[in-house]
């Protein structure tokens, strides 16, 4: 680009766009009031952390006995589900941020330390006979509490 | 309602929030962004704010904890709702007819302030056609580089970057020619 363009471009990114209305505001506020929010100020504790790659690993082993409990009826059904023998093929846990939030005071007294952890966990099935894959991803978010021992 | 607002060029670029910050922050930093894109895709200004509430409410509830850049999935976001928008035949044609009586007084306010060189560019803009507009303003304002707006536009990088190109050069040329006109 020429330098007058550039020029130009350069003017373009020194305008700002007009500030949303005060009203367009309120309506977000309430939208949001409306009904709980989930993200980023969901605390996922511990439990969860085990419990979402447990659930996954039951939904597997589920996909894989349906097809056997219905291995002596001769319906379509049955066939379709045979193919789908899903076997879980590889699970991820990727570690997106992780913020130390300093140190906190525990009901009981004692001092410990939070942190405040994001993941997106994938977790992948396959079906070895046919090469179909089912892939699970779900941001996550972690808090820990690490108590803190002072010398 | 003016469409800019005069500030220093580093302050119109993003920055990346703490996530402890509030919903209004977040607002506060990308609603006036997202309002100017989502005019690019409606046709008032009451549409367009209907779309950045739909838009930003869902990005806060369901989105903002994924990883990626919070701009491009807002503006995903924002060209979504206005088309669903646009699809609700019914609900838009009555929205038109509410605006029409407002029309001028939400888009057309000349400044008071003195400030016709801002002006000018405003007016300029809205003569550019949609195609080459809408390309600039994700560039510019929705911060986007040529391979997102690409995506999001179901372009190529390349064309992308023709339009703007185009753009840039059919808003100097009017420019020119309005200054020859005072």
């Amino acid at each position: 680009m020429d330098d007058e363009l550039n020029s130009l471009e350069s003017e373009l990114r020194g305008l700002r766009p007009a500030s949303v209305s005060r009203a367009l505001s309120d309506r977000v506020s309430g939208a949001l009031a409306a009904a709980p929010m989930r993200g980023a100020n969901a605390t996922v504790h511990w439990f969860w952390a085990g419990a979402l790659p447990a659930a996954a690993a039951v939904v597997a082993v589920l996909l894989q006995l349906a097809p056997a409990k219905r291995g002596d009826s001769r319906s379509s059904t049955a066939v379709v589900a045979s193919d789908v023998q899903l076997k879980p093929f590889a699970a991820e846990n990727l570690l997106v941020s992780a913020r130390d939030e300093g140190l906190v005071t525990l009901d009981d007294g004692t001092t410990a330390r939070r942190e405040r952890l994001r993941f997106v966990d994938t977790i992948v099935w396959k079906n070895p006979r046919t090469n179909a894959s089912l892939t699970w991803t779900v941001p996550r978010e972690e808090v820990r509490v690490v108590p803190v021992v002072f010398q | 309602m003016t469409l800019f607002r005069q500030t220093s060029p580093n302050s119109a670029r993003m920055e990346v929030l703490p996530e402890h910050e509030s919903w209004k922050t977040w607002f506060q930093l990308y609603g006036p962004k997202l309002l100017l894109c989502a005019r690019q895709w409606t046709r008032s200004l009451a549409d367009a704010e209907d779309v950045v509430q739909e838009a930003f409410v869902r990005f806060w509830r369901h989105q903002r904890s994924l990883p990626g850049e919070p701009m491009a999935l807002l503006v995903t976001s924002v060209r979504r709702a206005a088309f669903d928008l646009a699809r609700r035949e019914g609900r838009r044609i009555a929205r038109e007819e509410r605006v029409a009586a407002d029309e001028p007084q939400a888009y057309f306010q000349i400044p008071v302030d003195g400030d016709d060189r801002r002006a000018a560019i405003e007016a300029a803009l809205r003569r550019l056609p949609d195609e080459q507009r809408e390309v600039l303003v994700l560039k510019i304002w929705g911060e986007l580089t040529f391979e997102q707006i690409a995506t999001e536009l179901g372009l190529s990088a390349n064309t992308a970057a023709s339009r703007y190109r185009y753009a840039l050069a059919a808003l100097r040329q009017q420019m020119t020619l309005a200054e020859c006109h005072g």
